[in-house]
């Protein structure tokens, strides 16, 4: 939910000596990105994704270096980074299994599909195996109604998964 | 009369046209090879306001929900500034239902292409963005290779068969969208590109006259740009013999709705996927004749026609023309999206109700107070009614907030409450017994507005 007020009062960032925004992706982002739009805001999306893609999250320190390389105030970087869902201000499991809960893949079993998920996984949705390997979570529709249900396993979308045919998913990853 | 040839389908097999199996990425070179980018060569042979009239001439309308008249939409800009103009394609399909656009990023984006390069010419815009959806992993790496072919035979980029426009050569990116269906309303998608977050801005002004970076912009739908280069292909008059037109004696003032369309179907169906058909097509063709039925033979019992955000169709609308005249004759809120979701005998209607709250609940980005409130008060109170702890007055509650928010009754910035409410007050009003069936039958002395219909 995006509207949700995060309360960061009194939060201290973790920091370490080497950035987040590397000189070699930085020295990417201005040759391939940045001269796609007349300001450097709007370049905003873009690189929270880069980054996140080598990170696989967004600490607060990498915030701040975004906020430096585009011009902006770390504030403005965090309102726009935490009102979108994919992008993640704390650590999440290497594989992120975002089962669709919207109408045709309810229609279809999704409710049975994600009890199963969860009960072989050990967390709830909305939780990290211990071992910070999985992240369960529920998803809006990832527009796949026609192959209902489906999820989504990082960038892999899985169609037609069932409650019998669901451990498919999770044989393919490590 | 069904359509005889696919238009938008014509490269990707579909039925009954073809095998869905046999679907495969159509490339620069076999695109051109099978009659594409010639809408394009037309069109660049024209004057840039011969294109606009002839896309109104052929009233085309939207195809991304709203079904505002193309033409028209290119019409609205100012006259050119010297300055940037700029283009953002839909391709944010987020609407649960919706899978259309998807279809063809997947296997046909030079289709797209061919209607982003002759909308920037017919209107003189220098920049497009494609604002996809973040969850579209797969789909943005397409439409990259696409673009980048496109820009190899010099559709776009330095040296384009466009020219020059506002003294740029027009350049068109892929624009990742991260997860809010709120970003496919045209202004949250605009300030979203703008790297803001993605709440909707108060119109006017209206986007042709200051949209993004506050300079006249026009923002399309993915199928709606599809359809301009067949369009400038084979002309108005091929366009207005397909789909449904305008009855005798009406004037043409009324929009019709002419043309093909691509119609998703899923839920309880035999066959689910994406079909291209005249608009018009009967709900219960789609379902007998291209999705080949409903599951294990059960019976009809109600249809989302567009995405879940246009209602909902009962039982006895089995045969209801899915075209843009829906909304008046069935009491929804209109064509949407085409995402057509099938429910057979077995569904659960409070259920489904109580989903489609949750969905609007999660959505909302919670600018307005109305909507952020409404749509979460909604889904608790579907929760309890399906938990069986619902009474009357649950009910009515949920009547009368879903009469009150929304853009229409003009307390919200945007549509999404309008969306929830449709959705909701059509599910509670064609199902009332199954709802009053699952409440307990009490009353309290409170009088809902929405039962003596002071908010109408």
């Amino acid at each position: 939910m995006a509207w949700i007020a995060k309360n960061s009062a009194g939060a201290t960032i973790e920091r370490r000596s080497e950035p987040y925004l590397t000189p070699v992706l930085k020295a990417k982002l201005e040759a391939d990105v940045l001269p796609r739009y007349p300001t450097k805001r709007a370049a905003l999306l873009p690189v929270l994704h880069a980054v996140q893609h080598e990170h696989h999250w967004l600490p607060a320190q990498a915030l701040e270096e975004i906020a430096a390389f585009l011009d902006l105030a770390p504030s403005q970087v965090l309102d726009t980074a935490s009102f979108y869902e994919e992008f993640w201000l704390n650590p999440k499991g290497k594989y992120l299994i975002m089962v669709c809960q919207s109408l045709s893949c309810e229609l279809m079993g999704q409710t049975g599909l994600l009890g199963k998920i969860s009960r072989k996984l050990g967390i709830a949705p909305g939780q990290t195996t211990p071992d910070g390997k999985y992240t369960l979570m529920t998803a809006e529709c990832l527009g796949s109604c026609g192959s209902a249900p489906c999820a989504l396993v990082n960038e892999v979308l899985h169609e037609n998964i069932h409650a019998d045919n669901f451990e498919r998913i999770l044989d393919t990853l490590e | 009369m069904p359509l005889a040839q696919p238009v938008l389908c014509k490269r990707i097999p579909t039925y009954p046209w073809g095998d869905p199996k046999d679907r495969q990425y159509v490339g620069y070179d076999q695109f051109t090879a099978t009659g594409g980018y010639v809408g394009l060569t037309k069109a660049l042979a024209m004057a840039p306001k011969a294109v606009i009239d002839l896309v109104k001439e052929a009233e085309l309308r939207g195809r991304g929900g709203a079904g505002f008249p193309a033409g028209l939409k290119w019409s609205f800009l100012p006259p050119e500034d010297g300055q940037r103009r700029y283009l953002a394609v839909n391709a944010d399909e987020s609407e649960p239902g919706t899978f259309k656009d998807r279809l063809l990023i997947d296997f046909d984006p030079h289709l797209l292409l061919e209607g982003i390069a002759i909308a920037m010419h017919a209107c003189r815009l220098d920049t497009a963005y494609i604002y996809i959806r973040g969850e579209y992993h797969a789909q943005a790496k397409t439409l990259q290779r696409a673009i980048d072919e496109a820009y190899a035979h010099k559709i776009f980029g330095e040296g384009s068969r466009l020219g020059q426009i506002n003294a740029l050569w027009p350049n068109c990116y892929v624009h990742r969208g991260a997860g809010a269906y709120i970003c496919g309303e045209e202004t949250g998608l605009l300030e979203s590109l703008e790297g803001k977050r993605g709440w909707p801005r108060i119109k006017p002004p209206f986007p042709a006259v200051a949209g993004a970076f506050a300079r006249p912009t026009i923002i399309n739908n993915v199928e709606t740009l599809a359809m301009v280069g067949p369009l400038l292909d084979q002309g108005p008059t091929w366009f207005k013999s397909l789909g449904k037109g305008r009855p005798d004696g009406v004037p043409a003032s009324v929009p019709a709705s002419f043309g093909p369309k691509l119609y998703g179907i899923s839920g309880h169906v035999n066959r689910p996927g994406v079909y291209e058909e005249n608009l018009g097509i009967k709900l219960s063709t789609l379902i007998e004749d291209h999705a080949a039925g409903m599951l294990k033979g059960k019976k009809f019992k109600a249809a989302i026609p567009g995405g879940i955000s246009m209602g909902v169709l009962g039982p006895d609308e089995y045969h209801a023309e899915l075209d843009f005249d829906i909304g008046r004759k069935h009491n929804c809120l209109g064509l949407g999206t085409a995402g057509v979701i099938v429910m057979d005998q077995d569904t659960d209607m409070v259920a489904v109700a109580r989903n489609i709250a949750r969905f609007f609940a999660h959505e909302s980005c919670g600018q307005c107070t109305p909507c952020r409130e409404g749509t979460g008060w909604m889904y608790k109170v579907l929760t309890r009614v399906e938990a069986g702890g619902g009474t009357l007055d649950d009910l009515d509650l949920l009547l009368e907030v879903s009469a009150s928010m929304g853009a229409m009754p003009g307390t919200t910035i945007c549509g999404l409450a309008d969306g929830a409410n449709w959705a909701v007050r059509t599910i509670v009003n064609k199902f009332w017994p199954e709802f009053e069936a699952r409440v307990a039958q009490t009353r309290s002395n409170r009088v809902s507005l929405a039962v003596v219909g002071a908010t109408h």
